[in-house]
């Protein structure tokens, strides 16, 4: 299978990182394009404010894969309040790729995935 | 392959009163199973055969007909000489016993009651027996075990209703569309798995029995169970890759993906990589069908559908060469 895309998108498309489900997470949430049906789902596991692990479930194409994988690399660790400054732009360049317009939407659905898991959790966390 | 139940309610629909003939003996070869049922309605319809020759099928009308007109129930022996046999295309003569009784549609009927009980148990995933003592004169009695249950005399007839094979048809394609209602008159259970929710619709797949939208692997995973048949017509790896994953590595009877030979060795390279064995690999059936030519969907299906009865009765030709 050939991908027109970087060298980072397919290493992580190939081994990404923190694809698993999550026992017990703090606050999870699914994302999809219903056009083309990708779907990924977003899981935290917060603590005290924080994110203590993030993983994912990508039933998506390489470009989606890749960047849910980037980006729960990203925010792990990381306080609720800062993930959630975390842009599209950011988002996109992180899979150091030039990407087709026509693209851009597969690699920001978790992204899209992560803002609802964070409005979660800090509603949770306010409660 | 409609189950009893569904028979009945076709049945319904326009009879209050009908005949049933179950085959419950063949000597000399019979080309369906013991159990199998021809229905002959009050109002002439007929639903079903217990023969693939016509001739048999019309003797078993006439008594079914007389039988419901004296309303009682009788054993009958149906028989196929020789000259007979050859119009039929059999090898030799035969003869079929039957059980004709004369039932009545509504649901307090002991022989509706009995066979709804049982296919409800299979329709949970659970094997039941009819057993019917056969009458010497009266109506039969019947009941209902969950239970293996052999014969104990010529005056008892057992029949098994297993649950319905499951067929996991990943992608709401037009190809599954097609796929999805020659299966069900096949007898399988199918059930639709998409992520997309404009594909997976009713309307599209009206006679599926589960039509599920969502994560595609997540909503496989519970149907990757001994004797299920999994066929992915998404023609998306996005879908393929993780369902496949866990499928090659499960009890399944049968797992199939559309796609070209080279693009189906891209998937299993992927999946080599990583890490899934050679004999694991060698379950998956791709290209998939009986390679019979086909283009339009209906026709694809059909090559699709070959196979898996190819497989559910264990030919060689299962195996696409």
């Amino acid at each position: 299978m050939t991908l027109p895309y970087g060298a980072l998108v397919l290493e992580h498309f190939r081994r990404p990182r923190n694809q698993r489900a999550m026992d017990r997470p703090s606050a999870s949430h699914e994302a999809f394009n219903p056009l083309c049906g990708d779907r990924v789902r977003i899981e935290l596991d917060v603590e005290q404010g924080a994110i203590r692990a993030a993983a994912f479930t990508a039933n998506a194409c390489a470009i989606c894969t890749a960047s849910a994988s980037l980006l729960t690399e990203r925010v792990t660790g990381m306080p609720l309040q800062t993930a959630a400054l975390i842009s599209d732009a950011e988002a996109l360049a992180a899979l150091e790729s030039d990407m087709p317009a026509a693209r851009v939407a597969c690699a920001v659905l978790p992204l899209t995935a992560l803002r609802e898991v964070l409005r979660i959790a800090a509603h949770a966390s306010r409660a | 392959m409609a189950d009893i139940l569904e028979q009945l309610e076709q049945l319904r629909a326009h009879e209050s009163r009908v005949a049933m003939a179950t085959l419950i003996a063949a000597r000399g070869g019979s080309p369906r199973p013991l159990g199998a049922k021809l229905f002959v309605g009050e109002g002439g319809r007929l639903l079903g055969s217990v023969s693939i020759g016509g001739c048999v099928d019309a003797r078993v009308v006439e008594h079914g007909e007389r039988l419901l007109r004296e309303n009682k129930a009788e054993r009958v022996t149906v028989t196929v000489d020789d000259a007979e046999a050859v119009e039929l295309g059999l090898a030799c003569g035969a003869e079929f016993d039957l059980l004709i009784e004369p039932i009545s549609l509504d649901h307090t009927d002991a022989a509706i009651v009995a066979y709804e009980t049982a296919v409800r148990m299979s329709r949970t995933g659970q094997s039941a027996y009819v057993i019917t003592r056969l009458p010497a004169g009266g109506m039969p009695a019947r009941m209902v075990s969950t239970h293996p249950f052999e014969a104990d005399s010529a005056d008892v007839f057992v029949e098994r209703i297993a649950p319905a094979d499951t067929l996991v048809l990943v992608g709401a394609s037009d190809i599954g569309a097609a796929l999805a209602r020659q299966a069900r008159t096949l007898g399988l259970r199918v059930v639709v798995v998409d992520g997309r929710e404009r594909y997976a619709t009713r309307e599209r797949f009206a006679t599926a029995d589960e039509l599920l939208v969502g994560m595609p692997s997540d909503l496989v995973r519970p149907y990757l169970v001994a004797g299920a048949f999994v066929v992915l017509v998404a023609h998306e790896y996005k879908y393929e890759l993780p369902i496949l994953r866990e499928a090659l590595r499960a009890p399944v009877r049968y797992v199939g993906m559309l796609a070209g030979r080279k693009r189906a060795e891209s998937v299993r390279q992927l999946l080599r990589d990583e890490g899934l064995t050679g004999e694991e690999l060698a379950r998956l059936h791709s290209p998939i069908g009986l390679d019979i030519g086909g283009r339009e969907p209906e026709e694809i299906a059909l090559s699709i559908a070959a196979q898996l009865i190819a497989v559910r009765e264990g030919k060689p030709i299962a195996r696409r060469g």
